[in-house]
This record gives structure tokens, C-alpha cells and sequence, in this order.
């Protein structure tokens, strides 16, 4: 090597470089080949949107051609319009991805505010689709115009400027085949350039951490969907971009954008291309698209059948699409994914003794808890009835109750999972009884569920990080943040290791390193020793009781013998009810306690 | 203002009912593979043309159509069976791949059809004639379409409440592992799931070719609207299917009735996304009922 200096290849140095050789090795294709380049550049524009959506926020899209579709009817119509008047074609662009953007936005609104689950997504975005296409299909009469434009129904709308640029009383000049190939090349890889640096800022964290756990990534406090919303808006916006340039490229515009083929087509680029890979979508569409052009001269008619079947090959056996699939078989096999074996932790090792980080013995944080004669009915049951109870501002607190008692039902009313008949929670003087999750943590109540809700894929360092993130709003204060907890839970030599790997016991921990790192109030802890051994059982005892120094803790559990352990005021439930409340070994000489525990009342059983 | 009268009244009545009834026939083979299996067929419009292709050929050759429209059903079913076994089933647990895998094949099955029976649109003679209210006309044929609606309605009641495959196969979905602890056999079950589905859709395609065009792409035009009286109805088979073809089909029909049926189809749209927004798990999502 001559140069001592090594530029590391970001995948924005390799989108530019790329881009630039691109644009100059072009002036020496033909035109057609620079023509067919420019529809390949839009297509896998139209990828990415999907690629965004999909594959990093891990939204079920199939809506993207609609969005294509309302971006080039809307350059149809604005540059029909206005090119007379400005000379120019640019400001249409510009109009038609805000447009596009626009009814992503209506489109999203009322599919993640409505909380529609993953299916539900796919299908709405994909039925949606195809009512466009019927719509506009039926524009064939003369009486559907936007001012001078024709919408044309099921022929399309013809006479569409191509990209132009000039001004208004100026004189407009068309670009030429290579101009607009260049100007292509040179926005998608803005476009690209802009994806990348957004997936590399903390927006793009939390995105990538809403698709591997979408639970865990409210109960931390951020808002999903409006997250959501957002990247859909992105996605509609780039596919608008797309749909703009490829009715400017064509010079026309039909409603088979909006049909089920084009839909399809989108999906196969991506899935071809790898459904989380950005470069992978142009990949996909030059495969794609080759292979049509190439069965479209000799084949005929055989392209559908030949598109459907590398489809579902393509979904039987290659699931992470072939660019990941060549780079995981062409990777030397030394390097593989978990690069350094860390030794497991000492299970029974010693609590560090400092309090937990981020909490501390002045922390302003109010973790008084009321709940005012709360009541839930399913049906006919009465699962939780009239409970009253206050949890002052720091300690640990057990509730302990038989199976069916109502204190998982109790606990999923704090935690907001579960919107109570009546009744009225109120957290540090606010009323919290129907805020949505995000809004609880937030507010500063931090939840652990029963079975361990973290990111399995992502690592125990990024875990944490995402958590401190949501209280810190500052990459740097998390990072250190997140050190510091590792180290207080003892997970130390796992730090990088993808949380998913971790053993039962350490997810558990790691989960409460998580909502502390949220500097909560209070923390809410459903079953936290379940499925423990007993040395973990003892550690969680250590960190719990240490965590109960500095915030208002409050423990639903099963294992008395944990329960015993923590030494901590008791609240026994009862059929909905709270029972009995006091220290456990003055609970255990009460006649009543063991009555319910051991079935004895009323003589029903034996 | 036409004057209020009973055949006024009736024509509107009938008209509200046929498309009430087409919403509900094209989504009940969808809703009983959604409800049944958790899988959205995306290949179900083309199930649908299968039907209306089987009955098209077996009147050609003379079968009468009384016979040819079971058989249609029947076909498909079998179809539907095959592709459970071939396809399906190795994509369990894997809700968006059994998506694109039906899509993919449900290209495969339109271009096909067009390769065997070409692109154009060809048709079966409404059969019945007409017959005449207070000065309206009305088809027989639509009087058949709303009545077989109803019984094929029945029919999935009865299959799922009286047959052992029906019990099973509700037990199944409830709860896999037990029902697989006392002796069910959850993959014979999903394929007959799947191939009762098919059938379905076979019927709806068979009873519809006398009365629209039949054409490869003629899932297309119902597919969009049956997707979205499946999310909008929920997991309830029956009363999801029914609730939203009454509220959807209403909607269009009156929509299109007092304008066009460009604005019908548009407020069938709004109406549906609306109603995911107000019952995200559907309308039958809250009634804790599979049928």
C-alpha cells in the first residue's frame, strides 16, 4: 500500500463513489441502454421506499405502488399545468412527493393511531391499492380534469412533460437522455446518502429497535407511532419521488401502476434484493427487470409465471434475499457473527454495593403511586374489583395473592396494558389511568414484564443505550449511562454479545438495568424471578433491594421464598380484592392468609 | 325524485342485498382461512376465477349449470388441497412470507389462465330471465345469488358446529398444543382448513360467472374489496363476513345508487379504513366468537 492512510468505506463514501462512476461511465452507453438505466435508477428508488419501510421499521407495506402511483399522477397533472407558466418541471417533483407524502401521512394515521396489527397493515396498504386502481380506472370521461389535464381512466393520462428546467419568462430547456440519466443518478444517491445518515442517528435506532421489539420500545417511552408514521411518510414521499420521475421518463401515466402485478413487482425487487438491504433494491430491480427484458423477447407472455415463481422460491429458500445470502456464503467462515466468546457471568457473584447509576439519594423523581377504587370486568368476571391502595414514594413493596387473585390483571392496569372499567390511577399527582404506555414511562413508571421484553437483536451495550436514550435525549450522556449500568448489573464481558444470546437469568437482569436506566420513579416488576435458579433468585434479590433505596419498587410474586428474601411490606390480594396487607411473618400466623393459600374456606374442599 | 312505491322500494331493496351478498360470497373462502389458520390468501382471487373457468367449461361441454356450479366448488377445493400440500404448509408461523408465496402464485395462476383461455372476456347466458314488479325488472338469477349467500353461510356453520372436522378444527386453533395432545392431527387439519377456503371461493366464482364477465383478471376486481371486509369483519368467520358485508356493501351500494359507482367504490374505501381505525382487531374482534 502506498498510502499509510485507510478511508474507511461508509456506505455514504461507497453510494457517491458509485454514483460518480456511474454518471461518468454513462456517457459512453447508447442511448437506449442510458434510457433503460434511467427507468432501472427510478424502479429501485420505489424499492427503497419499501426497503425503508420494511425491512428497517418493519412495516408491512404493500401500498408503495400506491404512493408511486399518486406521485406520477400528480406530476401528471402539476407539470401539465404550470410548465406554460414557469417553463419548468422541478417545482411538479417537488409537489408531487409532497403529495405523496401527504397521503401516506392520512393513510398512516389511521393505520397506526388505530394500532392495526402487522397483518391488518398488509393487507389495508394492498387493498387500498388496488381501490385506487378501480378508481382510477373509471376517470375515462372527458368530465374528470384537473384543469388542462385529463385523467384519462383506464388509457392513462398522455401528453406528460419530461423533466424540464428553465424559469418563468425564460425560455425551458428538456434534458437530454444522458442529463436526465445523470440528475437520476445524482438524487438517488442524495436519497440514499439521507436514509443512511438518518439510520445511523438515534431516529434510526430506536426505528431498527421498534421492529425487534415493539412492547419493550413503548414501555421505554417512545412514542412508536408517530415513529411509525414518520418512516411511513418517508417511504410514500421516496415512492412518490419515483413515481414523479418515471411519469417525466415516460411522458405517461396509467392506473396499472396501482395494479396488483406492479405491486407484486415491488415486493420481488426487494425480496430478490435482500427485504433490509438499501443497495440490494437496485440489485433486484436490474435482476428482475433483466430477466423480464430478457423472457419479453423471447418468452412472451411466460414473464407473470416467471416473476411468480422466483417469488416463492425466492420466499422457500432464500428468506433474507440473495445479496445477504451471497455475502453470509462469500464471508471467510473465521469471521463469524459473534466474534469474541465472552465467559459467562458468575450467576452468584456479589451486587455491586453503589446505587444503581442514574439514580440517585436526590433524585427529584416522585414515585408515589395511588389507585383509587379501581375495577376491571371481563365480560362477566370481575377481575380486579374496587381496589384502593397507595404505595408511598421509595421501598420495596410485594403483592402476593393465589393464581386468579387479580394481581397480574392489577399489574397490567398500572402498566397500561389494560384500560380499567373504573376507577383512577394516579402517579406523583398525575392521572395516569388511561395514558398510553409511552406516556407512563415518560412520566417516569417503569415496567418489567413477567417474561423478559428487551432487543434480541441487538446487543446488551445497545440495549441499555436505547433506554438511557429515552430519559437522556444525548447520544453521549446514554452511552456512558449505559456503561455504567452494565457494570452495576454485572453483565460486564457480555456487553457486546446480541442480548438474545443471553441465559434466562440475564435477560431478566438486563430487562431492569433497562427500566432503571430510565431513571424511574417507580418500577414495576412483574414476576421477576420466574424460571430462576436459586443463586439468580438471590442476585435479583440483591439488585431489587438495592434499586428500592432510590425509587418506590413495587414486586408482584409468586416464590415466597424470594418474597421472604426482599423482607419488605406484603399486600396479599383475594378474588379482585386486596385481603390482608403487613410484614410476611406476621401474615403467615393469620389464620385468614393461610385459609386462601391452602383452599380451606368454607369447607368446599377437603 | 322517483315516487315511493313498492316495486321503487323493492328494486332498491334487491340491488342492496345482491351487493351485500357478492361481498359476503367473495369473503367467506378468505375469512375461513384467516380465521381458521391465521393465513390471508392473496391468491384467493384467482381461486375465484378458477371457479368461474371450471363452470364456464363444464357448460360448454354441456353440463347444466346446475351441476357445473357444485362441481366448480369442488374443483377448487381440490385444487386447494394440492397447493396446501405443496406450498402452504411449509410457511406456517410465517404470516408475511405465506403472503408473498400466495401472491407469487396467484401471478403464476392468472397468467396461466390467460395462456389456456386467452385474455378476452367470455361469458355464460344468465340463466332465469326476468320477471317483472309494479313496473320493475328484476333477474332471477340475483334472487339465487343472495339465496346460495346465505346457505353457504350455513353451510360453514354447520360445517365448523356439527361436524368432527369443524369441532377439530376450532380446537385447533384455540389451542394447538392440547388439541394436539389428545390425538388431533393439526396438519391434516390445516390443509382440509385450507382446502374448505378454497372450495368456498371456488362456489363464489362459479355462482358469479353467470352474472359477470369471466376473464383471468376477474379476481382482481373482487379481491380489494373482499381483503377489506375480511380486516374490517375480524376473526369471526360468520358474524365478521356478515357485519361487514352489511356495513360495507350497504355503504357502496348507497353511495353508488345516489351518485356513481366511482364514488361507491371510494366510499367503500374510506368507510373500511375508518372502521380499522375505530376496531383495529375488527368488528367481531371484541365478541371473543371463531363462527
Amino acid at each position: 500500500m502506498l498510502s499509510h492512510v485507510t478511508l474507511r468505506l461508509t456506505p455514504i463514501r461507497a453510494t457517491l463513489v458509485l454514483a460518480i462512476l456511474l454518471i461518468v461511465g454513462s456517457l459512453w452507453m447508447s442511448d437506449f441502454l442510458q434510457s433503460q438505466a434511467s427507468n432501472w435508477i427510478i424502479f429501485g428508488l420505489l424499492g427503497v421506499s419499501l426497503v425503508f419501510v420494511w425491512g428497517k421499521a418493519g412495516i408491512f407495506s404493500f401500498g408503495q405502488g400506491a404512493f408511486f402511483g399518486i406521485g406520477g399522477y400528480v406530476y401528471g397533472i402539476a407539470s401539465i399545468n404550470l410548465v406554460a407558466v414557469t417553463n419548468e418541471t422541478v417545482s411538479a417533483v417537488v409537489l408531487a412527493t409532497l403529495g405523496a407524502a401527504v397521503a401516506a401521512g392520512l393513510l398512516g394515521y389511521f393505520i397506526f393511531y388505530g394500532k392495526v396489527g402487522d397483518v391488518y397493515v398488509g393487507v389495508v396498504t394492498l387493498a387500498s391499492t388496488l381501490v385506487l386502481f378501480t378508481f382510477m380506472s373509471s376517470t375515462a370521461s372527458p368530465v374528470y380534469h384537473v384543469g388542462d389535464a385529463l385523467l384519462g381512466g383506464y388509457n392513462g393520462m398522455a401528453g406528460i412533460p419530461p423533466l424540464t428546467v428553465g424559469w418563468p419568462g425564460g425560455s425551458p430547456v428538456a434534458l437530454t437522455i444522458w442529463q436526465t440519466l445523470a440528475i437520476l443518478v445524482a438524487l438517488a444517491a442524495l436519497v440514499l446518502c439521507v436514509l443512511y445518515a438518518l439510520l445511523a442517528r438515534p431516529f434510526g435506532y430506536i426505528v431498527s429497535a421498534i421492529r425487534d421489539n415493539e412492547q419493550r420500545t413503548q414501555l421505554l417511552g417512545y412514542d412508536i407511532r408517530l415513529r411509525k408514521l414518520v418512516v411511513f411518510m418517508i417511504g410514500g414521499a421516496i415512492a412518490g419521488l419515483a413515481g414523479a420521475l418515471y411519469a417525466a421518463w415516460s411522458m405517461f401515466i396509467s392506473p396499472t401502476v396501482f395494479g396488483l402485478q406492479q405491486a407484486a413487482l415491488v415486493v420481488i425487487w426487494v425480496l430478490v434484493g435482500g427485504r433490509a438491504s438499501i443497495a440490494g433494491a437496485f440489485f433486484g430491480v436490474v435482476f428482475v427487470e433483466g430477466l423480464s427484458t430478457l423472457l419479453g423477447s423471447g418468452g412472451g407472455n411466460a414473464t407473470p409465471i416467471v416473476l411468480g415463481v422466483v417469488l416463492i422460491l425466492v420466499v422457500l429458500l432464500l428468506p433474507q434475499g440473495t445479496v445477504p445470502a451471497l455475502q453470509s456464503w462469500l464471508r471467510p467462515r473465521t469471521a463469524s457473527s459473534t466474534p469474541v466468546e465472552a465467559p459467562a457471568a458468575e450467576p452468584g457473584g456479589a451486587v455491586d454495593p453503589r446505587m444503581p447509576p442514574g439514580l440517585s439519594a436526590g433524585s427529584s423523581a416522585n414515585g408515589s403511586l395511588r389507585v383509587d377504587g379501581l375495577l376491571k370486568r371481563f365480560g362477566g368476571l370481575t377481575a380486579v374489583h374496587d381496589v384502593s391502595i397507595s404505595f408511598a414514594e421509595r421501598g420495596v413493596h410485594c403483592l402476593i395473592g393465589p393464581n386468579g387473585a387479580g394481581k397480574s390483571t392489577f399489574f397490567n392496569l398500572l402498566a397500561g396494558r389494560f384500560s380499567p372499567t373504573s376507577g383512577q390511577i394516579l402517579f406523583a399527582g398525575r392521572d395516569m389511568t388511561r395514558a398510553e404506555p409511552h406516556t407512563r414511562a415518560r412520566a417516569g413508571m417503569g415496567i418489567k414484564l413477567q417474561i423478559a421484553s428487551i432487543f434480541p437483536g441487538h446487543s446488551v451495550h445497545e440495549n441499555v443505550w436505547l433506554s438511557a436514550y429515552a430519559k437522556l435525549h444525548s447520544r453521549a450522556a446514554a452511552e456512558a449511562r449505559a456503561t455504567e449500568i452494565i457494570d452495576w448489573l454485572g453483565l460486564g464481558p457480555q456487553r457486546h454479545v446480541l442480548a438474545g444470546e443471553l441465559s434466562h437469568g440475564q435477560k431478566q437482569w438486563l430487562e431492569i438495568g433497562m427500566v432503571c436506566a430510565t431513571e424511574p420513579g417507580i418500577v414495576l416488576l412483574d414476576e421477576p424471578t420466574a424460571g430462576m435458579t436459586r443463586t439468580e433468585t438471590a442476585r435479583t434479590a440483591a439488585l431489587i433491594s438495592s434499586l428500592g433505596r432510590y425509587a418506590n419498587v413495587i414486586v408482584v410474586e409468586h416464590d415466597m421464598a424470594f418474597v421472604r428474601q426482599l423482607n419488605v411490606p406484603v399486600t396479599v390480594f383475594h378474588q379482585g380484592s386486596v385481603f390482608a396487607s403487613g410484614r410476611l411473618e406476621e401474615l403467615q400466623q393469620d389464620e385468614r392468609v393461610l385459609n386462601i393459600y391452602l383452599g380451606r374456606h368454607g369447607g368446599q374442599r377437603a | 325524485m322517483e315516487h315511493v312505491s313498492v316495486g321503487w322500494l323493492l328494486n332498491i331493496g334487491v340491488s342492496m342485498a345482491l351487493s351485500i351478498a357478492i361481498l359476503a360470497l367473495v369473503s367467506l373462502g378468505l375469512a375461513v382461512m384467516f380465521g381458521m389458520m391465521g393465513i390471508i390468501n392473496l391468491a384467493h382471487g384467482e381461486f375465484l376465477m378458477c371457479g368461474a373457468y371450471v363452470t364456464l367449461s363444464l357448460t360448454r361441454i354441456d353440463v347444466p349449470l346446475w351441476l357445473a356450479i357444485p362441481l366448480a366448488g369442488l374443483a377448487v377445493g381440490v385444487l386447494g388441497y394440492g397447493v396446501e400440500r405443496l406450498l402452504i404448509r411449509f410457511l406456517y408461523g410465517r404470516l408475511a412470507d405465506s403472503m408473498l408465496a400466495t401472491w407469487g402464485l396467484s401471478l403464476i395462476m392468472a397468467q396461466l389462465t390467460v395462456l389456456a383461455f386467452g385474455p378476452s372476456t367470455q361469458g355464460i347466458p344468465t340463466p332465469l330471465g326476468s320477471l317483472s314488479i309494479d313496473g320493475y325488472s328484476f333477474s332471477r338469477y340475483a334472487f339465487v345469488i343472495i339465496v346460495c349467500a346465505m346457505l353457504l353461510m350455513a353451510l360453514v356453520y354447520l360445517m365448523f358446529t356439527r361436524t368432527s372436522y369443524g369441532v377439530m378444527a376450532r380446537a385447533a386453533v384455540q389451542n394447538p398444543a392440547m388439541a394436539a395432545a389428545v390425538g388431533i392431527n393439526p396438519r391434516k387439519l390445516n390443509a382440509l382448513n385450507f382446502a374448505f377456503g378454497a372450495a368456498l371461493a371456488g362456489w363464489a366464482g362459479a355462482l358469479l360467472a353467470p352474472m359477470v364477465g369471466v376473464m383471468p383478471s376477474m379476481g382482481e376486481a373482487y379481491i380489494a374489496r373482499a381483503f377489506m371486509t375480511v380486516v374490517v369483519g375480524g376473526p369471526g368467520i360468520i358474524t365478521g363476513t356478515a357485519s361487514a358485508s352489511l356495513l360495507l356493501g350497504g355503504i357502496e351500494n348507497v353511495v353508488s345508487y345516489l351518485s356513481t359507482p366511482f364514488f361507491g367504490q371510494g366510499a367503500l374505501l374510506i368507510v373500511a379504513i375508518i372502521a380499522v381505525r375505530l376496531l383495529p382487531t375488527g368488528i367481531s374482534g371484541r365478541w371473543q366468537r371463531q363462527l
